[in-house]
Formats: C-alpha cells, sequence, structure tokens
C-alpha cells in the first residue's frame, strides 16, 4: 500500500516539476526585467509562449535527417526521465533504487549528445558553431560536476540522491565544510548547464555570440517547444538538485499530507528564490570572454579539490 | 590666413608639374587643378598626397558628355593641417579608361569600384575589379550615374555569382553571416573564414538597400532634395542636411546668420549625443551586460524626446533650410534644454563610473577589435574609429562650419594635452567607448555655450532665385560616425546636375575587416557595434 502510494507521489513529483519549470523560467525573466528597470512580460509567458508553438507547424530543412527530427524527443525523455530520481518535496524518491546522481549525469550527457548532432545535421552555419562550443563547454564542465558529485558522495556516502538527502535533510551543515566547497563548484557549474550568463546568453539575438541558441536556431513550431520545455525541466532539477542537497531542510521524510504540503511550499519557495538570485547575478555580469569561460570551471574544480581535501582532513 | 595657405598650396603644385596643368583655379577653401591629360593623374595625386601632407576624401565623376566634357572625374584631397580642399580634375577624353591611383592612395580602391558600378568607367591598373555598390543580379552593361540611362528603367535581372575570396588550408571553415540577421538592423553579408574561432579573414559584402539617391536627386528640386538628405540615414539627418545646406549655401556664395549657426550647431550636437548614448547601449547589450544597456537607453530616449519637444521629430528631421534653420529656440526651449542635458549628463556620468568598475564589461572590451593605425591612415579612415587610433581627424576642427568656428580656441597646452591623449589611443573597443563618452560630454558643453550667445539676426538667408549652372561646391559636416562629405554641380534651371555624397560609414566599412583579425567570432558583434556603421549611410 504505502509502495505503491510512493510511487504515485512520485509520479506526482516528477509532473509538478514538469509543471513548474516554464514557471521558474519566467520568474527569472521577469527578474532581470525589474533590475534593467523595464516592466517585463507576465511570469506565466513561458507557458504561453509553449502553447503558441504547440500551435504552430514546424519546418524542417530538407537537408537534415532523422537525428533532428527525433532530438526534441531523445531530449524530453532523457530529461524526463532523470527527473524521477530527484526528490523534490519527498525525500526518498521511490524510484531511487534504480538511478543515482550518476545516472542523472549521463540522461544530460545523452540529451546533449543528440542536440550537439542535432546542431551539426542541419549543416546550418550556426548550428556547427554552438555545437562546437557546446562540446568546449560540456568536456569541462562534466569533469567539474562529478566532482563536485564525489565530495558530497563521499559526505552523505552514496550517490543516491534519495540517501543523499535523507542523510542531510537529517543532519546539519556544520560539520562538513567541505559541502560549502562543492555548493560553489555546484553553482558555478549549474551556471554552466543552463546556459546563464557569464556562461551564455539566453536573450541575445546575436547569431554569432550563441552557444545552445545556435544549436536549437533551426528547430521551429512543436519541436522547439518541446526542447525549450526539456531545458526549462534540466534547468528546475538542477536548481532541486543545489537546493535539496545542499539546503535540505523543510523536505518531507515521511508520507502525510501536512508534511508533505509543507515540503512543496518550501521547495517553490527555495527554488524562487535560487532562480531570483541567478536572475540577479546575471543582470550584474557581462558575458565573459568564450575563451575565459574554461577560467570560471577551473574554479568550479578547484573548489570542488579543496572540498575533497577538507573531507580527508 | 587661409588664403595666404592656398597660395603655397597652388605654388607647390604648380611648380612641380607646370606642363602637366591646364588650368588652376580656387574658390572658398578648394582649389581646383585642372589637368591635360589623365594619364598624369597617378604621379600627380601621389604627390599631393604624400608631400602636401592631404588624405583622400573622395572621387566623384560626373557624365558632362553633353557639355562636350565627356567624363570627368575630380580627386578630392582634404589637407590635413589647413582648411583646404584639393581637386585634381581631368575628362577622360572618348575612352573608359582611367588610370588607377590604389597602388599609392590605397584608400581609392573602393571609389574606384563604385565609378565603375555607376559609370561603367575602368579603373586600369586596381587589382579588384569585382562590383560593389550594384550586385551580381544587376546586369553588366548598364550604369545607372550615366546621364543616359533613365530613372524609371526597369532593369532586367540577371544570374551570376560573386567571387568571394577563399581561404584555404587544413581546418579553415567559412562562415556566412547574414544578409539578413537576427536582430532588427540593415542587411549586410558577412564572410568569415576561420580556423576555430579565430578570425583569419572576414570579408563584407554590403550595398543590399541601395535607394538611389544620387542619381533621384538628379530629379528633383533644391527644397526636396534637403529631405532626401536627411533620409541618407535617419540618424545622421541633421549633419547630413547640413552638409548638403551648406554645399548650396556655397555655391550661391550666401553667408547664413549667426542664430542659424548657432541652433545648425546646437541641433548637430544634440544628435551626436543621442546616438553616442545609444552606441554606448548598443556595446554593452553586445557585450552581455543588458543592465548597463537598459540605463542608457533610457538617457537616449530622454534625448530623443527633447529633440520631439524642440524639432518635433524624434531623429531631428526637418531642422536645417537652405540658407539657415527651420526652428527658433526659444527662451523656454533654451531652459529645457539646460535642464534635460544637466539632468542626462550627470546621470550619464554615474553610469560610466558604474560601468567602468564592472571588470567583466570592460574585459569584453579592452583590446577587442584593435584597429591597425598605419591601416586606419592608408585607409583614410574617418570619425571615432579613427580618433580611437589617436588620428586627429574631426571636420568641426579641420574645417569649422556652423558655428565650431567658436568652439575651437584651444591655448597652446590645450593642443599638447590632446596630443598626448591621442598618442594614448590603442585603437580597441575600450578606446572607442571611452572617445565616445569624452564626446559626449564635449557636445554637452558644446550646446551650452552655444545657448548662452544671443544674436537676433533672423533663422535663415534668403538664397538667390537662380543659381549659375555648373558651379558647384562641397559641403560637409562632422556626424557622430566622422565626416560626411556632399558634392553638388547645379545644373540648369535650379536644378541638381550631380549629388556626390561620401558619407563616413563608406571609408570606415573597410577598417572592420582588419580590425577582427585578431579576435574570434564571438567577439565580433562587439566590434561591429563599437564602431557603429551605417548600412543605409553607406549605399546610397
Amino acid at each position: 500500500m504505502s509502495n505503491s502510494l510512493e510511487i504515485v507521489i512520485g509520479v506526482i513529483q516528477v509532473l509538478v516539476l514538469m509543471a513548474l519549470s516554464p514557471l521558474m523560467t519566467g520568474i527569472m525573466r521577469k527578474t532581470k526585467a525589474r533590475t534593467q528597470k523595464r516592466m517585463g512580460a507576465s511570469i506565466f509567458q513561458p507557458y504561453y509562449d509553449m502553447a503558441k508553438l504547440m500551435r504552430k507547424d514546424e519546418v524542417v530543412s530538407d537537408q537534415s535527417s532523422w537525428i533532428f527530427r527525433c532530438t526534441p524527443w531523445v531530449n524530453f525523455v532523457a530529461i524526463g526521465t532523470a527527473a524521477f530520481f530527484i526528490p523534490v518535496f519527498l525525500s526518498h524518491s521511490p524510484f531511487g533504487l534504480v538511478g543515482d546522481l550518476l545516472l542523472i549525469v549521463g540522461l544530460f550527457g545523452l540529451a546533449r549528445f543528440f542536440t550537439m548532432l542535432a546542431g551539426l545535421d542541419t549543416s546550418s552555419t550556426f548550428g556547427g558553431i554552438g555545437s562546437s562550443r557546446e562540446m568546449m563547454i560540456s568536456t569541462l564542465l562534466e569533469p567539474a560536476l562529478f566532482l563536485a558529485i564525489f565530495v558530497v558522495a563521499l559526505t552523505y556516502g552514496g550517490t543516491n540522491l534519495s540517501t543523499i538527502i535523507e542523510t542531510a535533510s537529517n543532519s546539519s551543515l556544520l560539520p562538513h565544510p567541505q559541502l560549502i566547497f562543492a555548493a560553489i563548484a555546484m553553482f558555478v557549474i549549474i551556471l554552466g548547464e543552463t546556459g546563464r550568463l557569464p556562461f551564455g546568453n539566453h536573450a541575445t539575438h546575436l547569431e554569432l555570440t550563441m552557444v545552445h541558441e545556435a544549436m536549437v536556431l533551426e528547430y521551429s513550431g512543436k519541436s522547439l517547444a518541446l526542447i525549450e520545455w526539456s531545458q526549462s525541466i534540466k534547468q528546475i532539477m538542477l536548481f532541486a538538485l543545489i537546493a535539496n542537497i545542499f539546503v535540505p531542510w523543510g523536505i518531507s521524510s515521511s508520507i502525510s499530507v501536512s508534511t508533505l504540503g509543507f515540503g512543496l511550499v518550501t521547495f517553490i519557495i527555495k527554488i524562487s528564490a535560487f532562480a531570483v538570485f541567478v536572475a540577479f547575478l546575471e543582470s550584474s555580469i557581462a558575458k565573459w570572454r568564450l575563451f575565459r569561460v574554461p577560467d570560471l570551471i577551473a574554479v568550479a574544480i578547484a573548489s570542488s579539490l579543496v572540498g575533497l581535501v577538507l573531507y580527508y582532513l | 590666413m587661409n588664403q595666404v595657405n592656398i597660395q603655397i598650396c597652388i605654388k607647390e603644385i604648380i611648380s612641380s608639374f607646370l606642363n602637366k596643368i591646364k588650368k588652376v583655379d580656387h574658390k572658398n577653401n578648394e582649389i581646383y587643378i585642372h589637368l591635360r591629360d589623365i594619364d598624369d593623374m597617378p604621379v600627380i595625386c601621389n604627390h599631393v598626397y604624400t608631400s602636401l601632407n592631404t588624405k583622400l576624401a573622395t572621387i566623384i565623376c560626373t557624365d558632362e558628355q553633353k557639355n562636350d566634357n565627356d567624363f570627368v572625374i575630380r580627386y578630392v584631397f582634404e589637407k590635413l593641417n589647413a582648411d583646404i580642399f584639393i581637386f585634381i580634375i581631368a575628362s577622360l577624353k572618348k575612352s573608359k579608361y582611367f588610370p588607377s591611383i590604389v597602388s599609392q592612395i590605397p584608400a581609392a580602391a573602393s571609389y574606384e569600384r563604385e565609378i565603375k558600378d555607376m559609370f561603367g568607367l575602368v579603373p586600369v591598373g586596381n587589382p579588384d575589379l569585382r562590383p560593389l555598390v550594384l550586385h551580381e543580379h544587376w546586369p553588366n552593361d548598364i550604369f545607372p550615374l550615366r546621364k543616359e540611362f533613365d530613372l524609371k528603367t526597369k532593369v532586367a535581372r540577371q544570374e551570376q555569382e560573386y567571387p568571394f575570396l577563399r581561404v584555404d588550408g587544413d581546418g579553415i571553415c567559412e562562415i556566412s553571416v547574414g544578409p539578413v540577421h537576427a536582430g532588427i538592423i540593415e542587411p549586410g553579408h558577412f564572410r568569415f573564414s576561420v580556423l576555430g574561432e579565430n578570425i583569419i579573414n572576414l570579408e563584407t559584402r554590403l550595398f543590399y538597400a541601395h535607394k538611389g539617391i544620387e542619381k533621384l536627386a538628379e530629379s528633383m528640386k533644391l527644397d526636396e532634395v534637403l529631405l532626401l538628405s536627411e533620409r541618407i540615414s535617419g540618424d545622421e539627418s541633421v549633419a547630413n542636411s547640413t552638409a548638403y545646406c551648406q554645399a548650396i549655401e556655397k555655391i550661391s556664395q550666401v553667408y547664413i546668420p549667426n542664430k542659424a549657426k548657432k541652433t545648425r550647431t546646437i541641433f548637430g550636437e544634440l544628435e551626436r549625443v543621442y546616438n553616442h548614448i545609444g552606441t554606448l547601449g548598443g556595446i554593452s547589450t553586445d557585450a552581455g551586460f543588458a543592465f548597463g544597456a537598459a540605463r542608457l537607453n533610457i538617457l537616449k530616449e530622454r534625448m530623443m524626446q527633447l529633440n520631439e519637444s524642440l524639432s518635433g521629430s524624434r531623429i531631428l528631421f526637418g531642422v536645417n533650410r537652405i540658407g539657415g534653420v527651420k526652428y527658433d529656440i526659444s527662451d523656454k526651449n533654451k531652459k529645457l534644454i539646460l535642464e534635460q542635458i544637466e539632468e542626462v549628463s550627470s546621470d550619464f556620468e554615474k553610469i560610466i563610473v558604474f560601468l567602468r568598475s564592472k571588470s567583466s564589461f570592460m574585459d569584453r572590451l579592452k583590446g577587442t577589435g584593435i584597429i591597425p593605425k598605419k591601416i586606419a591612415h592608408d585607409l583614410g579612415i574617418v570619425g571615432v574609429a579613427a580618433r580611437c587610433v589617436g588620428i586627429d581627424v574631426d571636420t568641426r576642427h579641420d574645417h569649422p562650419y556652423a558655428n565650431y568656428t567658436v568652439h575651437n580656441s584651444r591655448t597652446p597646452q590645450q593642443i599638447m594635452q590632446d596630443q598626448i591623449e591621442m598618442e594614448k589611443r590603442s585603437g580597441d573597443a575600450l578606446a572607442r567607448f571611452e572617445v565616445r563618452v569624452k564626446e559626449v560630454h564635449d557636445s554637452f558643453k558644446i550646446v551650452r555655450e552655444s545657448l548662452d550667445l544671443d544674436d537676433d539676426d533672423g533663422l535663415f538667408t534668403e538664397v538667390p532665385k537662380e543659381i549659375t549652372p555648373y558651379s558647384y561646391a562641397l559641403g560637409y559636416a562632422e556626424s557622430h560616425r566622422g565626416q560626411t562629405l556632399h558634392w553638388i554641380m547645379m545644373g540648369e534651371k535650379n536644378s541638381i546636375f550631380r549629388y556626390k555624397i561620401r558619407t563616413a560609414s563608406f571609408c570606415n566599412w573597410k577598417i572592420i575587416e582588419h580590425a577582427v583579425l585578431n579576435d574570434i567570432v564571438p567577439d565580433f558583434p562587439l566590434v561591429n557595434k563599437s564602431l557603429d556603421l551605417s548600412y543605409s549611410g553607406n549605399d546610397l
């Protein structure tokens, strides 16, 4: 009984992530607009955009292959699957036995791999540029991410997210200074993974400066909606990860309406606050030169290493 | 003083080439040297260019076949240390070939290509004879600026391919961008050859927005051409119409009232301010720093609203008229201008201080898009692009017009300081940023000073009803992009026989191909924006 209830809640968690993801994008855009002295669109605009794109026809280049057409689905499925392993308001994910943090990274990698292929597939110049840049950044980001995960896994005794978060929510951060360094690294990596400033600029219209946007430049209509949705789900998952690993308090450890409700509310507050913070940060820095971006990733790696050293100290 | 300089110049040229010169003449600040034979052109141009300290301002071709003069080509040189323009004039004598001067004066290349497209005259010795202004769909044997070409001709489309320069080598890729871009900007094609992200070569292909202004002007009345000149590039409307009016005023020997001079100066500087602030905002956008851009765009908007309340036009259309200006600046408006620029300049200062303190922003600008000084000099670059490498050219100083004679008085110490300042400039995007900031401050100062003075001598002088046919003169002004030159030759019955415009963008577009060579592809938009080139102003 409790098992099937857990599965139901697990599915609800995934749906919550999917449903809330465009809202986070909307909140970030609104925050950026307000900090730039603009009114900005409503925070629900990403939902309207998606609804609009869903109704639109697609234009697919006749030079492209099946890779281009299946990439939005591979993206969505890979990222959607990863969403099952992320605890949102219940600390132990019922699907935790099937996959851990490393699998999530792998699924992200799969989605990215196909996006890069799709960028090359249409043989448009910008797709190629985008893929090559994405490749450069991701080859550096992944080791940094693994290092950060190691620090967390060593501290909490496993890469399984349920274990990590359950342990985390029952302990205080104070005895684990290495986690602060892991959090710094994780934060930088999340900026990179979601293509936020100073790595990339979501608001740019300049094709030559784009990274992620250049890869998906050829997409339109439903495919574009799917890709954008996958991107925002990925973003909210990363936010959920950093929020629940490093600020786990408030997450529900038992199945009862009141604790789950409390868990959901605190979750929304946590990630909204995080989104607002990231948007603020984006408003206060310019995009870095492309070849200075590795320096920032090096900071993340160094920070994780310091965390690792502190763990063994 | 200037008359003495002119005489010295004339003497210098005559003494070297006495037997090659048919006639020497001068009027206002222009010296006309008529050659016997166009084949002597390269020698004399080279002499004027190297020993008289001049730069090539423009090359003007006219179709004077009707007047038994065949095609006439005028090479205009601008003296760098005196207010003198030297015209070297030769007629073609039934041939369709003329000698190229590119090997000595590289800046001539695009003028010669333009003449080849528009008149069908071939510059012999120019290594690059690809079409420039007219694209490959235009038939090879139709030349729109010849008098025989009727304005209303419908031209058949032809299929051809433009031969871009190909860079071969291991790992070299081509990136072609445009002519249609993602932002709301004008069309232009950029062909990059890249090795990874490093730009090996850039070729620009512009002239997608041909409006036929020079041809159109020949069929219009003088007052209508004024409106046309404002529309060469919307954001340079005051500079271009000022240059146009000055050309007509110079031909008809009309001196405009002091009040009109001051009003032109004020509007010219207001135009510079709103555009420079807009460009600084654009630089901030392209560096990915939206906050700075938002703040600067607010200021640009405030300046444009000020423009609207002064002239009824946000981009200052309809300010000039031939012989003077249309709008009087009332005492109420004077107060409004003072208040507005007081507020805007203090806010502007705050934002600039803030931007300078942003390391991520400054890092993007520093060392990006460095213009090599030698090449800038060879290509005859004007405006901010020239001043950012320390080439001190500014029409307002070099050939004072309107009220700028008043604002030019500098003490020897100030001149010294300016020279030192010029030497320090490194030609990167940061230098252009700083030059623009300085010019905004200078403009505010000039506006304030022009408002202080009070004259009451009317808004305009009447221009004679009938202007001598085939008389001509050069009008010029400094837009926010640099020097804009308008050369007008009057026709019969107060029509325009030939209207040759050379905007700053026409000179400066070439430099971008050199400025990006040490950069990577994602920095190109920033280099482009910091140069602030106009597509429309380039393609007439």
